[in-house]
């Protein structure tokens, strides 16, 4: 159908001058060119494709999406954390140092732009790039690993504990360009850190960001991905994620914003005694998109993994949950669960779910569930019969099915002010907290 | 203050309730029994406004005022109270900051403030202690994990916060045991005063020791076909229902 979109010719061109552009290292280059020949290879994805069934594309297929312009932006529309932190900002994809503030660093450890550091420090950068496995099939983490020209690097030496979270803000801004961040953050052995991204912006563009997390042996990284991208926006994103025995990953992945916003995530637990929660939250109205495809791979015993998806749907927005927990046969006493729970404010909203088990080892706790339905009118009634005013009964009960997920987020600051957007997007003025 | 004209009432398409009436008065305490599928919680679901519970025929006037016109939020802060034969759980909702929400909707819609925090505190403690109830169940969501008897003590405990001028309880002494009665009752009890009326479903003659009755009605397929005083009660302890389960005629004898 839409499989010869106007995007793929202009590409070829964009790609040819961007690569004669650039000053860096050879390997760089060709890590580049390989993204690019990945791209043409896998071609733009058609709902043809299983992976891509349920997310249309045709409406981006048909924008010529140039490179992006240096624009200024004021620092307000930046979100913050109301905490100290260590704040990078990128606009349509680079550094911008003015919006940026660095505090100090344990001995050794590195947040810097990835830009930068490739042309200082390409040293600090080459081993780790594109180096994990996952997303291979990704047409548009193969775009990203062909365009990218800057986005956030960190490096935490053996046991440095970063306190302040770290605050990565993605803004993006214009019409019909293309933005390719990247994320590059590395763990090394009982490393600690607290990380928080935001996506925004303001135009008819597409951010296509790829994160690469690497966590050491006994590693703990808390990873927040907020996504509040434009309303005509797409978000394509991409996390690599590679984990080492005894480590910890806590991620929540929250989407309120764009017209389409889909991330693949896929996670190699590569040791024993690894945990891996991924906790998600989307909350969509009119014809937004929300999709998830995770795959969380076990490959060694004693690990432990979670999947708890949520997602809040009104007008005739859709979401997809496809979620992926694989099991090595090696990989005895694993314990997984996984958890999608859908509520549909109106009965044209749509959620398709698949949760997915593969299981080859045979010494295993595993269990998954999905379930989708419209407000319990049962509880709603309760709620009226003690005085409680219909909408606010209702905002009282979508707010708590959405609550919980951000129940799960420690960082105060941050699940606080999602507690706030949350009574936004849900459209319900204001709520008490609890 | 509560007058209820030849009711009729389906429930999907079914006719449940057929020409019911009843009076109740302020300070009166009338008790209602009759079998299983009758149509009590179905009356009571009436009077609360539920969704689904259709009226074709008849009125309810509660203090003159036309309740079947009423929003079920409306009819609660008009002061109308129904304990829930089964009371829903809501994940999510503290029961504390739930009943405060109750509260304040109640308040907002008299026109008065927001209630004062000390008071509201003063108030829920005191009202717990007159149930028995646990501080930890107010921290705890709605309902949620609740066993049998700590819900229908949540359901009496808001009762008593909200203080109703006319409650409904449906069944509110099933699976209770014996203590678990009295404090119900207690809670009832408490509450009994000069302007408030009290419409009691129940299966046990058991609790009307504790709540006495002014009147005990019987309702069979959707009609009172019987009343008397409390001694009715203990004769359909009895007798059971044998001699109003047959053919309409014969119920109206029974009346008569
Ligand atoms: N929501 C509903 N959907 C379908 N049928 C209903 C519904 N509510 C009540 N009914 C039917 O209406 C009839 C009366 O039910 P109701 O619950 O009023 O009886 P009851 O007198 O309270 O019985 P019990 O003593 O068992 O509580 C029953 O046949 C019941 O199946
Ligand atoms: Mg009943």
């Amino acid at each position: 159908m839409n499989a010869a979109p106007v995007a793929q010719n202009p590409f070829r061109q964009q790609f040819k001058a961007f690569v004669a552009s650039r000053r860096e290292p050879d390997t760089i280059t060709r890590r580049r060119r390989e993204g690019f020949d990945r791209f043409i290879a896998l071609g733009w994805p058609t709902h043809h494709q299983e992976a891509w069934r349920f997310t249309d594309l045709s409406a981006l297929a048909q924008i010529d999406l140039q490179r992006p312009t240096n624009v200024p932006i004021d620092a307000n529309v930046l979100p913050t954390l109301n905490a100290p932190a260590h704040r990078l900002s990128f606009v349509n994809g680079c550094f911008a140092p003015a919006l940026s503030q660095l505090r100090g660093l344990p001995n050794q450890a590195i947040i810097a732009s990835l830009g930068q550091a490739l042309l200082t420090h390409p040293d600090w950068i080459e081993p780790y790039l594109e180096q994990l496995p996952g997303l291979s099939q990704h047409p548009f983490a193969a775009l990203n690993a062909a365009f990218w020209e800057d986005g956030a690097f960190l490096h935490l030496p053996r046991a440095a504990v970063v306190e302040a979270p770290i605050h990565l803000i993605f803004y993006s801004i214009g019409d019909h360009i293309g933005v390719y961040p990247r994320l590059l953050l590395v763990l090394d052995e009982g490393a600690q850190a607290t990380v928080v991204v935001e996506y925004r912006g303001e135009g008819r563009y597409l951010n296509a960001p790829v994160a690469e997390l690497q966590l050491g042996a006994g590693a703990v990284l808390n990873y927040h991905q907020i996504q509040e991208e434009s309303p005509q926006a797409f978000h394509l994103g991409g996390i690599r994620i590679h984990q080492q025995r005894d480590s910890q990953m806590n991620s929540h992945l929250v989407s309120f914003g764009g017209q389409l916003a889909r991330v693949d995530l896929e996670a190699l637990l590569d040791g024993e005694h690894i945990h891996s929660m991924l906790n998600g939250l989307s909350v969509v109205d009119h014809t937004q998109v929300s999709d998830h495809h995770l795959w969380v791979d076990h490959a060694d015993p004693y690990g432990s993994s979670e999947q708890l998806f949520k997602s809040v749907l009104n007008g005739k927005a859709r979401t997809v949950f496809d979620g992926m927990i694989h099991v090595r046969q090696h990989a005895q006493k694993t314990e997984a669960r996984q958890l999608n729970r859908n509520l549909l404010l109106s009965r044209q909203a749509q959620a398709n779910s698949n949760p997915r088990l593969e299981i080859l080892a045979d010494d295993v706790k595993c269990g998954h569930g999905s379930s989708t339905g419209l407000l319990d009118p049962d509880a709603l009634f309760y709620l009226r019969a003690r005085g409680i005013p219909v909408e606010q009964a209702r905002a009282l009960l979508v707010q708590a099915f959405a609550q919980d997920s951000l129940n799960r987020i420690s960082l105060t600051p941050l699940r606080e002010r999602l507690a706030n957007s949350l009574a936004h997007y849900l459209a319900l003025g204001c709520i008490e907290e609890q | 203050m509560l007058e209820i004209r030849n009711l009729h009432a389906t429930v999907e398409g079914r006719e449940i309730l057929n020409g019911l009436d009843l009076s109740i008065g302020p300070g009166e305490v009338h008790a209602i029994m009759g079998p299983n599928g009758s149509g009590k919680s179905t009356l009571a679901n009436v009077i609360a406004g539920r969704e689904g519970y259709i009226v074709t025929e008849g009125e309810v006037l509660f203090d003159g005022k036309n309740l079947l016109e009423m929003e079920p939020e409306t009819r609660a802060c008009e002061g109308l109270f129904l304990a829930f034969q089964y009371p829903v759980e809501i994940p999510g909702v503290a029961n504390l900051y739930f009943l405060k929400s109750a509260v304040n909707a109640v308040r907002k819609y008299r026109g008065e403030s927001l209630v004062d925090a000390m008071d509201f505190w003063d108030l829920v403690h005191e009202r717990m202690e007159l149930v028995k109830m646990d501080e930890s169940m107010l921290k705890r969501s709605v309902n949620e994990g609740f066993s049998g008897g700590e819900k229908k003590r949540n359901e009496v405990f808001q009762m008593a916060v909200l203080q109703p001028r006319f409650a409904v309880l449906d069944e509110t002494d099933s699976g209770l045991d014996i203590d678990a009665l009295r404090v119900v009752a207690d809670g009832v009890n408490a509450l009994r005063s000069p302007e408030r009326g009290f419409l009691v479903i129940t299966h046990y003659q058991r609790l009307l020791d504790y709540i006495v009755p002014d009147y005990v009605h019987v309702l069979v397929n959707g009609r009172i076909v019987r009343s008397g005083d409390k001694g009715l009660a203990l004769e359909l302890e009895q007798q059971g229902y044998a001699l109003y389960n047959e053919e309409p005629g014969r119920a109206r004898r029974a009346t008569a």
